[in-house]
């Protein structure tokens, strides 16, 4: 039976690596999400934010104060010719402005992009309180430290190192989601299935095989991403490797196996496209992958914790980030490890060859 | 040891649109080869998958060695054999691997290198399964139907898309398979291939058995050992003024006429007298006995391959 297993395990890697397009995805995508916004956030916690600055036909020395004490406050100012400026702001690509008006300024913010928006007007105020001061020799201003660390204390860590165990569990996620169930639902529908069903080969030990295929094509995606992270931004794992490999295999048996009893409840590719789509998009933008969910209600919050995304990547990241071991993790790897073997069972009972 | 290899009796399959299967009893016999014929639509294909376990069937019961679905469900995969009538594998799976991972599925397998020469692939044991031309899948299909040394093996048209001599080389398997003692069931469409094969026969149409029995007698039932044919150089005429002149009747084909007869030898003179009158355009004329062809045509009403 082990040998079966084994059997099913290698020529599922056979079969995997024959189809040289999917491979390059699986391992290119992960690391070119990881490049590109790693590369565009590079600065810290994310985008500066920016404000757009009407540039006044004469300036005065009122507006070279403002301009200095902008810069103080770390916003990315972006002066532009009035006319440039409205067309800019119709095209709706500004989300503040801040223009001249009659002894003091006014600011306008885009209605769509209000959380932008709003943040960087707060800004623009404190830099125009800190003009005003300098501009009447009041004593310079002062203001209060701001300190950039990992909430594990460990390492102020850049967003890169937020990104890459996020998309690890992305990448989990679509691996179970398309890689598996999309797979078994086109072979099911194509008939492939059909002569496995006329052997005595268990289902269970066909869907075994299938998961520890896919256990290790997520363990050498993981050691890529890790790789690259390393060399291009200097990302290393905190924590133990044993703990990072335990939280992984709880990771991909999760999300294997919930490919798997998707997998059952499609008759054809297209219906299952749409339901995994439908949990796929709701799951990686609720679940924390590229930035946190601070500003959902607190009862979404709580509700994403029961979903398996969420706990694995809290987990993930406490590992992989800040070094912690994984005593303080149990809950978060039980509701994962519930899933997996929710889902696993669920599989092994529903799934249909034909 | 001489009981049945195969009982089933009423087995009733309906689809949506169409009942499939309407009520089939067949008994096959340990070491015989069994056909199954019948014009496309028949039931032939479902019959047997719902034998192999792949459909469950709306009633009726099956007895397959002795054992039951129910209760034996994996003994019975163990046991049995099967080719699909289309056996889709992994793509990119090679003949070897294949039949090396069907061999791992079962408690007893038999060697790649044996079965590779069985069905003369060896030249292709490296090659894809999407690679292989269609006859080359048939064979392939065939192998893994016989990976687990089965004790009863089901042929769902074996021998469709097979070249004359790959075909000669199946007829030489399904022998050598009786010779050793196997049981073998199996569909086809090809008249010579089951008066060749098969011990006993069925005939079905509109998911029931119409005809069964040896192909002797089967023809014998017939009760027309012999037909005389008038082919003709392109579309034959319409036979019906000559047939009313004959007293006979004359089927007419695309290109031939064909007048069955009790009495060839008394016939032969008149036809060609008539033929002669009436100027009918004939190349040649035979004689020849009836064949399973004839049975299956007067008991479908319909030619066979079309
Ligand atoms: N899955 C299905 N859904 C609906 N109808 C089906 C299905 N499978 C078979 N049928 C119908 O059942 C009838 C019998 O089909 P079956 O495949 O058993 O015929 P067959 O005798 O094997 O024909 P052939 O010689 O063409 O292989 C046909 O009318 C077919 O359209
Ligand atoms: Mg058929």
């Amino acid at each position: 039976m082990v040998m079966m297993i084994w059997r099913q395990f290698v020529m599922e890697w056979k079969l995997y690596s024959r189809d040289r397009m999917a491979m390059f995805w699986t391992f290119a995508f992960p690391v070119a999400m990881l490049l590109g916004f790693g590369v565009i956030f590079r600065g810290g916690g994310g985008p500066k934010l920016s404000i757009v600055y009407v540039e006044p036909a004469a300036p005065s020395p009122r507006d070279a104060a403002l301009l200095k004490a902008m810069d103080e406050v770390q916003l990315k100012v972006m002066p532009l010719a009035p006319a440039e400026a409205e067309a800019r702001w119709g095209r709706g690509e500004t989300a503040a402005e801040v223009l001249a008006d009659g002894e003091g300024y006014r600011l306008r913010l885009n209605s769509y992009l209000m959380a932008q928006g709003g943040a960087a007007a707060g800004l623009v105020n404190q830099a125009w309180l800190m003009a005003q001061a300098r501009l009447n020799g009041a004593p310079e201003p002062k203001r209060i430290p701001v300190s950039v660390e990992s909430p594990g204390g460990r390492k102020a860590s850049n967003y890169a190192a937020f990104l890459l165990p996020g998309l690890l569990g992305l990448n989990l996620m679509s691996i179970g989601l398309f890689s598996v169930g999309m797979v078994n639902v086109s072979y099911r529908e194509k008939g492939k299935f059909r002569r496995l069903a006329v052997t005595p080969l268990p289902k269970w030990i066909f869907l075994l095989g299938q998961v520890l295929q896919r256990l290790t094509i997520s363990l050498a995606q993981a050691l890529v991403l890790m790789t690259v992270g390393w060399l291009a931004f200097g990302i290393q794992n905190q924590g133990s490797y044993l703990d990072l490999l335990v939280v992984m295999v709880f990771g991909t048996a999760c999300f294997m196996s919930f490919g798997f009893a998707l997998s059952s409840f499609a008759e054809t590719s297209e219906s299952y496209a749409a339901i995994a789509n439908l949990l796929f998009f709701p799951l990686m933008l609720l679940s924390g992958v590229y930035f946190t969910l601070d500003s959902a209600p607190r009862w979404l919050q709580h509700a994403v914790t029961a979903l398996p995304l969420s706990p694995f990547l809290t987990t993930l990241r406490a590992v992989f980030n800040d070094g912690s071991g994984l005593a303080g993790h149990g809950l978060a790897l039980a509701i994962v490890g519930a899933w997996a073997l929710g889902a696993f069972l669920l599989a092994v009972r529903r799934f249909r060859w034909a | 040891m001489s009981e049945l290899a195969l009982r089933i009796h009423g087995l009733r399959k309906a689809f949506p649109k169409v009942v499939a299967v309407a009520g089939v009893d067949l008994e096959v016999a340990r070491g015989e080869v069994f056909g199954l014929l019948g014009p496309n639509g028949a039931g032939k294909t479902t019959t047997l998958e719902m034998i192999e376990g792949l459909t469950v069937p709306d009633a009726g019961e099956i007895e397959i060695l002795g054992q039951s679905w129910k209760r034996d469900g994996q003994q019975i995969r163990a046991r049995i054999g099967v080719q699909l009538q289309s056996t889709s594998l992994f793509n990119k799976i090679t003949v070897r691997e294949a039949l090396d991972l069907y061999g791992t599925y079962y408690p007893k397998a038999r060697s790649t290198a044996e079965l590779l020469d069985l069905v003369q692939l060896n030249d292709k044991a490296e090659a894809y399964h999407i690679t292989l031309s269609g006859g080359q899948q048939q064979r392939l299909a065939l192998a893994l139907a016989l990976v687990n040394d089965p004790e009863l093996v089901f042929l769902d048209e074996p021998t469709t898309g097979l070249d004359p001599q790959a075909r000669r080389g199946l007829w030489d398997v399904v022998r050598r398979m009786k010779a050793e003692g196997r049981t073998v069931l199996l569909t086809t469409h090809y008249m010579d291939e089951a008066e060749a094969l098969c011990d006993r026969l069925a005939i079905m149409d509109h998911g029931q058995v119409i005809a069964s029995g040896t192909p002797a007698s089967l023809i014998a039932q017939l009760a027309i050992p012999s037909v005389v044919e008038l082919t003709f150089d392109g579309a034959a005429p319409d036979p019906a003024a000559f047939s009313a002149r004959l007293g006979e009747t004359v089927e007419h084909r695309s290109d031939l006429w064909e007048i069955p007869t009790r009495d060839p030898k008394g016939l032969l003179p008149r036809i060609l007298e008539i033929a002669e009158a009436a100027g009918v355009p004939y190349q040649q004329i035979h004689i020849r006995r009836a064949t399973l062809e004839d049975v299956f045509l007067h008991q479908t009403g319909r030619s066979l391959r079309d």
